[in-house]
């Protein structure tokens, strides 16, 4: 039988964890105690034992079919929930040009370009330049068809921005177009921020 | 022949399902061996199995080759086990039945080998789930206990006492 008080000792000896000094004292203790002894035994024994087991136990049964019907379903759920953040960013542009187009000519107030609207457009590209770089070097890290569903988005969104820097370059001062670069200038934000932060928990 | 497991990884990566799966073949009975020595409960065993290569698929573009595969895939693994512990203890208490022996058999082992390993086996699965999640990462996975502290998210301290604890249970257990 161990000595009670010495558990934790006899453990560390046979793990071999135990600072040389403290080892030498435990073997000065086994040379006169025999239940240490047979302990320090059983001990080696146990966990020569458990090193020994095997490391592989095949299942009962055959787990890749549900396994990969799991991985179908799942990245179904993910296409279907990134396709309709992209349809939904997408809609958003289209109603706002639509309201913009049929909106009077007497709502368009000419002003001048001035120094606030100027770095909030700075502001835009600095972003979508820093998000788009960061997602270059992480778009590996995305699903082929994330990838094929978000540059079908982005295309929606640039051809948005573009169409409404054009507007914008006739008619600078045009508060209701500077809200519409605005608003698909902060989709176009806000998706390839989404993208980064999937691509990088992925 | 047998495709190189770099060139699987990296197709699986790319979305190759097949390629995942040849992964999956590799690796499921070390996956499934370590959730039921974890668990002792072959039924949970298989789900936290699925669970795991699920996990693993998800997150595979995340594997850098930093370390063995293998190795990764295991630590995810116990990363789902605990995970699913600490869900299923709030749960309830799941309560170990030693009713099936035959979930540790293996067909071709020899016989005395067999019986010895069966009696460590049951006696590993009707320790205490604490002292046995301990002895099985440090006695049977040689994971030390800063990296079972890391991964279970208990004290150093308490890896140590469990263990100590778990290998008095065996000896008594086994000295029967």
């Amino acid at each position: 039988m161990m000595c009670s008080d010495r558990e934790a000792q006899l453990n560390e000896y046979v793990d071999g964890t135990l600072a040389t000094g403290a080892r030498a004292l435990v073997e000065t203790h086994l040379a006169q105690c025999a239940g240490c002894r047979d302990a320090v035994a059983e001990l080696r024994a146990l966990v020569a034992g458990a090193a020994a087991l095997p490391k592989s136990i095949e299942p009962g049964r055959d787990l890749w079919a549900p396994i990969t019907a799991r991985i179908v379903q799942r990245a179904t759920w993910n296409l279907q929930r990134a396709f309709w953040r992209g349809a939904l960013a997408a809609a958003t542009l289209v109603i706002g040009f639509a309201i913009y187009r049929l909106l009077p000519s007497s709502t368009v107030q000419y002003r001048p370009e001035s120094t606030g609207w100027i770095a909030v457009r700075t502001e835009y590209d600095h972003a979508t330049d820093e998000l788009t770089r960061a997602l270059a070097t992480e778009r590996d890290r995305l699903r082929p068809e994330t990838v094929a569903l978000l540059e079908r988005n982005l295309g929606v969104i640039d051809a948005a921005i573009r169409e409404s820097r054009d507007a914008l370059a006739r008619d600078p001062g045009n508060v209701e177009l500077r809200g519409l670069f605005a608003a698909a200038a902060r989709q176009k934000v806000e998706l390839l921020r989404w993208a980064t932060r999937v691509a990088t928990s992925s | 022949m047998q495709a190189d497991p770099s060139d699987l990884i990296q197709r699986a990566q790319q979305g190759d399902q097949a390629a995942f799966e040849a992964l999956y073949r590799a690796h499921v009975g070390r996956v499934y061996a370590l959730c039921l020595r974890l668990t002792a409960d072959p039924v949970r065993a298989e789900e936290l199995t699925q669970d795991a290569f699920v996990r693993a698929w998800e997150r595979l573009a995340s594997f850098r080759g930093e370390s063995a595969f293998s190795s990764w895939l295991y630590r995810l693994t116990v990363n789902v086990v605990f995970l699913g512990q600490r869900a299923s203890r709030r749960r309830a208490l799941r309560v170990f039945t030693t009713h099936d022996p035959g979930a540790f058999e293996r067909p071709g082992d020899a016989p005395g080998t067999a019986a010895t390993q069966l009696d460590l086996e049951r006696a590993v699965a009707a320790l205490p789930p604490g002292a046995r999640e301990v002895f099985v990462l440090h006695d049977v996975e040689g994971y030390r206990h800063h990296e079972i502290a890391e991964l279970t998210g208990i004290a150093v301290g308490t890896s140590k006492a469990q263990l100590f604890r778990a290998r008095r249970l065996l000896r008594e257990a086994l000295s029967k």
